[in-house]
């Protein structure tokens, strides 16, 4: 039995499809079985983030509606074996499919996945509820802007309510020099608030921005920082103690320095 | 000496109140959530920014009061708000509403009580300095 993990945020566009994309990536990159879901109804990206658009024959409601068998539903992705996804419907709205069918749906993907990760929609409507439903674990994403955590903390509410217990979160966009600044909320500040278990923090990084349009991952970009950060997140995923990356720019560089008392 | 005892236990009993309700709170409220109750609240917890705590009664928070609070509700002027940290986004007090001064973060390193003080909204350092 596999892992039915939703991404979710409250908010929207502060990477809930970037993250799933890259989570899913660098799952299948060391070796794991992945489903990636798109419970964005009417809305759906996750399919033109992977660069899979062109291949959806069939999508999420075609399957609870019982009008093609799972399988057929599943793309398999460009780059790697073991990723797949389940495309959403364009066409409709959230109504077309119910908690229960997704239920339905996440428990047989999980019998056939390692890991089956769901990309929630933004607000906590029929979408949200749909998502969260037949997920055994949550990973709440945000970004440090005070609209954004406050939307998480409504989120964490409301999936602890709905027995979703211990979310982990995950911090995006982050911007250290800003930080450093004192023009951005600090990690300690949020994490003081929302009160979770941190899985990871994502620097601001144009290299996201680049591979997205590109219909590719940052996971599989080696240099990139934000790369590097959902590899860790990846690795803590799969049950990895992981230090924190450092944010700091200068990196490499500046410890030497550092080091060598030039400061 | 007799006589200070009992002045002392009928002092102690005023200061009792047993015929009222209180709920305790063991989690923290968050954003969206609301927590009304006809009686004193203790919260063994945060209640986060989008948060709102009513009682008609006190409100204690063991721990971080950074939401919306109401105490005395039904117009109990003798209600009071106590919590470790006290950053509410918004007091209210019977029908006293407070608000932090704009531009200034409410800061407080040490538990702090609200109550009505000559018809006035006063926050004082909990148990008061002296």
């Amino acid at each position: 039995m596999g892992e039915v993990i939703v991404v979710t945020s409250g908010k929207g566009g502060v990477g809930k499809t970037t993250t799933t994309a890259n989570l899913g990536t660098g799952l299948a990159q060391l070796g794991y079985k992945v489903a990636l879901v798109d419970a964005d109804i009417g809305l759906r990206n996750l399919d033109v983030v992977l660069g899979l658009e062109n291949r959806i024959v069939y999508d999420i409601t075609d399957v609870t509606g019982g009008h093609c068998r799972l399988r057929q539903a599943l793309i398999k992705d460009k780059r790697y074996e073991g990723l797949f996804l389940l495309p959403a419907a364009q066409t409709k709205d959230k109504t077309a499919v119910s908690p229960d069918q997704m239920k339905v749906l996440c428990g047989d993907l999980s019998q056939e996945f390692d890991y089956v990760i769901i990309d929630c929609p933004a607000g906590i409507e029929q979408g949200f509820r749909n998502a969260i439903a037949g997920a055994d674990k949550a990973i709440v994403v945000t970004t440090p802007e005070v609209s954004a955590v406050r939307d998480a903390d409504r989120i964490i509410g409301l999936l602890e309510a709905a027995e979703l217990r211990e979310p982990k979160l995950i911090i995006n966009r982050v911007r250290q020099k800003m930080v450093a600044a004192g023009d951005m909320m600090n990690i300690d500040d949020i994490i003081d608030i929302l009160a979770i278990d941190l899985l990871g923090v994502v620097p601001e990084d144009e290299m996201v921005i680049i591979t997205t349009n590109r219909g590719e991952a940052v996971i599989q970009d080696d240099r990139s920082r934000s790369g590097m950060a959902f590899r860790n997140i990846v690795r803590r995923i799969t049950g990895e103690q992981v230090p924190l990356l450092n944010l700091e720019e200068g990196g490499l560089f500046s410890k030497i320095r550092r080091f060598i008392g030039l400061k | 000496m007799d006589d200070r005892r009992r002045n002392t236990g009928r002092q102690m009993l005023d200061e009792i109140e047993g015929d009222e309700n209180t709920i305790l709170i063991r989690r923290t409220l968050r954003s969206g959530q609301k927590f009304y109750y006809n009686g004193n609240v203790v919260v063994m917890g945060d209640v986060n920014p989008g948060a709102e705590v009513v009682a008609t009664g006190n409100v204690i928070v063991m721990g971080q009061m950074r939401g919306m609070v109401h105490a005395g509700a039904e117009g109990d002027e003798s209600a009071t708000v106590m919590a470790f940290r006290l950053q509410p986004t918004q007091l209210r007090i019977a029908n006293h509403i407070t608000r932090p001064p704009d531009g200034e973060v409410a800061d407080s390193s040490a538990p702090e009580i609200a109550r009505i003080k000559n018809g006035v909204v006063t926050i004082e350092n909990y148990p008061a300095r002296t």
